[in-house]
């Protein structure tokens, strides 16, 4: 009998001691449920924070934000139009099946079918052509050069052909199958979507055998429920709760700067902002580190370029603007009447008012006559696109492309033939134009330099901040949050 | 009985016909939904299809008369964010708000009566005025600022139940709890002036020169005749609670349709909006109607003077 007992405790004991680290789950608060899991309709961060995990994509983002292989191992610009990619040939679907050159060709097709009508038309649509070349080669053409390009692959997931066209658009947005490190388990509506992972994922799979997240509309809650212990990461916190975390034990706050950039568009055809020198004055009078370290103090920075360290084509060297109320008040006292004139102050409430109004208060302390006007989101957008006589005299906006490129930034908002620009002057046209079809990143690089000096010194439009975002996290995870707000699991890892 | 019933009947139809009016013109009034649906770099190409693939190229009220066809036949579209019918939406997250709507209703009748009961039993004591007193901090605290602290309180540093979320009933406690404190308040003070009514009146006072005890003449006399205010206010509190919804949900990632309403409308899903609202407005209707023929059912005054 004792020989019979010891045996079974001599197998328990080898049993624990073999047992593998014990089995971690994480779960992650966001701010909504994910809008769609079907990676070619949605974009905005609860979504793709989960779908990325699911898909993978063609090319991606190293946490330094360099452009790295996923799907395709290499690449090659074959004429200025063709790019023949060279893929995986070890991937497989969650389903068994083979991810082979056929699926990403229908992912390409799929997504720039204006017909399907994705929300994401605008980063792919310059791709008129995918064709399979053989098992692991694709060439896509492009409707002239485009050196963007790979920077909007980043964000092409490759989508299943064989169940996309099984089960319809509508099911597979609630019962995605991709290739990626994390499977799709369950999603109870408004409540949380389960992914496990997928052990037969051909690389780094990561640490979690779950992820778990939630929507937690209120950033007080998710606070509230990262010092319980019942999430694990929590997002889109501000500075508030940063200090509410300090001395917490078992809690780190993460902050990142992000691809947003923060600016004061100003009207160049009316009063007073068509006078450069009323120009020169509001950015004397505007205190950015004031903004970004006083009130936001997540970790922005200030920035004097429409582009941030994030993008290709931001300008190392670009001057930054200087505060100086008094020089300010200077050129508007020469010109009181002109400075004087009433400035409408165009805003929206998915904008941080708090800047807004500081804003305000600084251009009326050195003698404008700003005041805010806040409109809903749709007529905000009519406003600044509008004509401009019809367009405010002045408008906070953060602009994003998720494309990491300096075209996405200052082509929308400084070229004359864009509807958000109150710009014309040809010479940045001409910069523009060149770097937006150069496949030299040498030209690109200084067309940019000089589109934001030329900038920089005529104030067309004020560039802000490079706005940054705040992650709450468990000690025990070890995250590193990147410009393109990407969250991937398998890059994740935990210690107790 | 009937007249009255289709008196009552036809007057929620016609309230319901004024919401639906109401709800498509604002709708139309906020502008035109196409710019949020389309990236910031659409062209005006693609801002025209969609507006035709929407039908908001038609004359108004061709899009009218279509919008009444469709809420007759409880057709309310589809969800161009979360690619699903707003009806299945709508309907997945109504047991949830049904859940929360009951633990309110419970925590605030089963602690706002007896207080409002005690409270007309002690008049003029110094007992009274302190139960008033917490009476009207709970209905004056904001549920934002109140769900807060007891997330802070129950879940952080106590850890007794989970801070937000759903799956156990523990989960439900706190949300109950903070969406009932409004209505508890309500009912205390509404009982308490109906029992106060009632005490004054001459059965009283003879069935206590009869000898009848205090406990007999609330449990058998007092509590029924006080019911009638209560039944009118409960259906007034489930508008007020589907409204207070929004905010304790939101604290507390509670996957009900209030909830469900600001995600939309942070996700500018405006369909859903829209259906959201007008399913509160025809839930507040009909449960006016109920309460307005219970009423009559519990007290045949009421049905009698309104067919003279």
């Amino acid at each position: 009998m004792n020989h019979v007992a010891k045996g079974i405790l001599t197998g328990l004991a080898l049993g624990v001691l073999s047992m593998p680290v014990l089995a971690r789950d994480i779960t992650i608060d966001l701010v909504g449920e994910p809008s769609s899991l079907d990676p070619q309709v949605q974009w905005n961060p609860d979504s793709y924070y989960v779908y990325r995990n699911i898909f993978d994509n063609l090319v991606t983002r190293d946490n330094d934000g360099n452009i790295v292989p996923q799907i395709a191992v290499s690449w090659e610009q074959t004429s200025d139009t063709e790019l023949t990619l060279t893929l995986r040939d070890d991937v497989s679907f969650h389903d068994g099946v083979d991810l082979s050159a056929e699926d990403v060709v229908f992912s390409v097709k799929r997504i720039t079918d204006p017909d399907f009508a994705s929300p994401q038309l605008g980063q792919f649509n310059q791709i008129i052509g995918a064709e399979v070349i053989d098992d692991v080669t694709v060439k896509l053409t492009t409707d002239g050069p485009y050196p963007a390009l790979l920077a909007q692959l980043v964000k092409l997931s490759i989508v299943p052909k064989h169940v996309v066209e099984a089960v319809g658009k509508e099911a597979f947005n609630t019962a995605p199958v991709g290739s990626g490190p994390y499977k799709f388990d369950e999603w109870k509506r408004g409540v949380s979507v389960t992914l496990s992972r997928n052990e037969d994922y051909w690389g780094e799979a990561g640490p979690f055998d779950n992820a778990i997240y939630r929507a937690v509309p209120d950033a007080a809650t998710r606070v509230a429920d990262l010092q319980a212990g019942s999430a694990d990461l929590v997002v889109s916190i501000n500075s508030d709760a940063t200090l509410q975390l300090q001395g917490v034990d078992g809690v780190q706050v993460l902050s990142a700067p992000t691809e947003r950039v923060a600016y004061l568009g100003m009207n160049l055809d009316k009063p007073p902002f068509n006078d450069p020198d009323m120009r020169k004055a509001a950015s004397l009078a505007i205190d950015v580190e004031g903004i970004t370290q006083g009130l936001l103090g997540a970790g922005e920075i200030p920035m004097a370029q429409l582009a941030s360290p994030a993008h290709f084509g931001y300008a190392e060297g670009i001057e930054p603007f200087v505060y100086d109320p008094e020089a300010a008040k200077k050129l508007t006292a020469a010109k009181a009447d002109l400075a004087a004139t009433p400035v409408t102050f165009a805003t929206a409430p998915v904008f941080d008012q708090r800047v807004v109004q500081a804003l305000q208060q600084m251009l009326n302390d050195v003698g404008f006559n700003v005041s805010i006007s806040v409109t809903d989101m749709p007529t905000y957008l009519n406003i600044v696109r509008s004509e401009p006589a019809d367009n405010a005299e002045l408008s906070f906006g953060r602009w994003s492309c998720a494309c990491q490129d300096a075209d996405g930034i200052t082509y929308p908002l400084l070229h004359s033939d864009s509807a958000w620009s109150r710009v014309n002057e040809p010479e940045l046209d001409v910069l523009l134009d060149s770097a937006r079809v150069s496949l030299d990143e040498d030209v690109r690089m200084e067309a940019y330099g000089k589109v934001h000096q030329i900038n920089r010194e005529n104030v067309y439009v004020l560039p802000l901040y490079q706005a940054a975002v705040l992650y709450g996290a468990s000690s025990s995870l070890s995250f590193v949050p990147t410009a393109n707000e990407s969250m991937f699991l398998n890059r994740m890892s935990w210690s107790d | 009985m009937l007249r009255f019933l289709l008196h009552r009947g036809g007057q929620a139809l016609v309230a319901a016909f004024g919401v639906v009016t109401l709800v498509f013109f604002i709708q139309r009034l906020a502008g035109d939904p196409t710019a949020l649906l389309l990236p910031e770099t659409a062209t005006q190409a693609d801002i025209d299809a969609m507006r035709a693939s929407l039908g908001l190229d038609r004359a108004l009220w061709v899009q009218y008369l279509d919008f009444l066809g469709d809420v007759l036949r409880l057709d309310l579209g589809q969800s161009f964010i979360q690619n699903a019918p707003v009806l299945d939406i709508i309907l997945s997250r109504v047991p949830q708000t049904l859940q929360l709507a009951a633990g309110a209703l419970l925590v605030a009748l089963a602690i706002g009566m007896p207080l409002g009961l005690l409270m007309a039993l002690t008049r003029g004591r110094l007992v009274s005025r302190w139960i008033m007193g917490v009476v009207l901090a709970c209905q004056s605290m904001p549920t934002f600022w109140s769900g807060i602290m007891m997330i802070l309180v129950f879940g952080v540093w106590l850890k007794w139940l989970p801070p937000s979320g759903t799956g156990t009933l523990s989960h439900l406690v706190m949300p109950s709890i903070a969406l009932g404190l409004l209505s508890l308040a309500t009912y205390a003070r509404i009982v308490r002036s109906a029992v106060i009514d009632e005490l004054g009146k001459d059965y009283v006072r003879s069935a206590r020169a009869r000898g009848v005890g205090t406990g007999r003449l609330v449990k058998h006399h007092l509590l029924r005749n006080s019911l009638i205010p209560v039944i009118s206010i409960t259906a007034l509190e489930l508008s007020q609670l589907l409204a207070g919804a929004v905010i304790v949900e939101t604290v507390f990632a509670w996957p009900g349709l209030g909830l469900l309403t600001v995600q939309s409308i942070a996700s500018r899903d405006f369909l859903v909006v829209q259906a959201v609202v007008l399913i509160g407005a025809f839930v507040t209707i009909g449960a006016n109607l109920a309460a307005d023929i219970l009423y009559s059912v519990v007290d045949p005054r009421v049905r009698l003077t309104e067919s003279s």
